[in-house]
């Protein structure tokens, strides 16, 4: 019985990563066709999806091999940009509190921007470590399969397409979240405050930092005036509990 | 020399990405969070992904930032209008295409 139900909620899990692959694919195909033209081969350019699964600072670490950077100089850079999975992680394992330690470290390295957004928002009941594994089963295969077609064959899909799917991920947030911003204007209110915090930030440092600092201090932000449990009740009130 | 270069970047990119992601994994048993702190983590996710969205979304084309805000808009209603996240995806692929063909 148990084993059943966790079986369903796994293949739920993966259900819900679906809308990934479409972003995922054709990302890891413009991050291998980088890889390829940067000098790796096929083998490194693989090895390092399957090790890494960071698609953002896969592409900059590739980048800066051109441009000749040092080894250190690259890893630290990698390590600066997805120090934001710091907090996701904490958001997705506090979610799994009932799972062992080793699930939570096997979960914790499919944390990415993507499956922190649809496990952290899906509804509580639904969510365990079994539906989290299902889901990044699904993005972890998306990510190596784009990675090994870009690899192997560069170019064979027309510009057009490849462009076209670049709005992909986007969609996917925006997807996530404006639902949840329609029964609550004060989240709502809350995300466009953190859109602006962001926007005005990414002009003075670096967008991996101004990430991390408007995500953390609009949520502390958030505490004090975003009520989350509104669909309790048809019109939020304050201070009822 | 160049192969052993790119297998340590790989292999350090790989400690240095795992590890933050692994370290809540292991030290969230042995914290308690106030309901405040709880409050503070739930809300994380929708400040993250709003910070995901801007302003990177306009840059989605860094010369065309109208293929952006075109599938941006398109996926914003059609999820205001709660379609399925998938249906937002493939709109939005659908309209930058379209997009794409006549500019």
């Amino acid at each position: 019985m148990k084993e059943n139900n966790r079986k369903t909620q796994y293949i739920s899990g993966m259900r819900a990563g679906i809308p990934v692959i479409l972003g995922f694919i054709p990302v890891g195909i413009a991050y291998a066709i980088m890889a390829r033209q940067a000098g790796f081969t096929i083998l490194q350019t693989c090895a390092m999806s399957l090790t890494v699964f960071a698609g953002a600072s896969q592409m900059m670490a590739v980048g800066m091999y051109v441009q000749g950077a040092s080894i250190i100089t690259m890893i630290l850079a990698t390590f600066i940009l997805n120090l934001r999975h710091l907090i996701m992680s904490v958001c997705v394992v506090n979610r799994m509190r009932k799972d062992t330690t080793r699930i939570k470290l096997l979960a914790a390295f499919g944390v990415t921007d993507e499956s922190f957004a649809i496990f952290t928002t899906e509804k509580e009941g639904k969510c365990s470590a079994a539906y989290f594994l299902g889901l990044i089963m699904v993005t972890y295969t998306s990510w190596n399969a784009g990675t090994l077609i870009g690899a192997i064959a560069s170019d064979f899909l027309p510009v057009i397409i490849t462009a076209s799917l670049g709005i992909a991920l986007y969609a996917m947030f925006i997807g996530i979240l404006v639902p949840n911003l329609t029964k609550n204007w004060r989240l709502g209110l809350l995300v466009v405050l953190t859109a602006v915090c962001n926007s005005i930030l990414t002009q003075f440092i670096q967008s991996s930092w101004a990430l991390i600092v408007s995500t953390l201090l609009c949520a502390f932000i958030g505490v004090f005036f975003v009520d989350l449990e509104p669909d309790k009740k048809e019109e939020p009130t304050d201070g009822q509990h | 020399m160049d192969s052993t270069k790119i297998l340590l970047l790989i292999l350090g990119m790989a400690v240095v990405t795992y590890i933050p992601r692994a370290i809540p994994a292991v030290l969230v048993d042995k914290m308690k969070f106030s309901a405040k702190t709880e409050k503070f983590l739930k809300l994380i996710p929708y400040t993250a992904m709003s910070a995901l969205i801007f302003p990177g979304v306009f840059t989605t084309d860094a010369e065309k930032p109208i293929i952006g805000i075109i599938g941006g808009l398109v996926a914003g209603f059609l999820a205001w209008r709660k379609c399925p996240v998938m249906i937002c995806v493939l709109a939005a692929i659908a309209a930058d295409f379209l997009v794409y063909c006549f500019i």
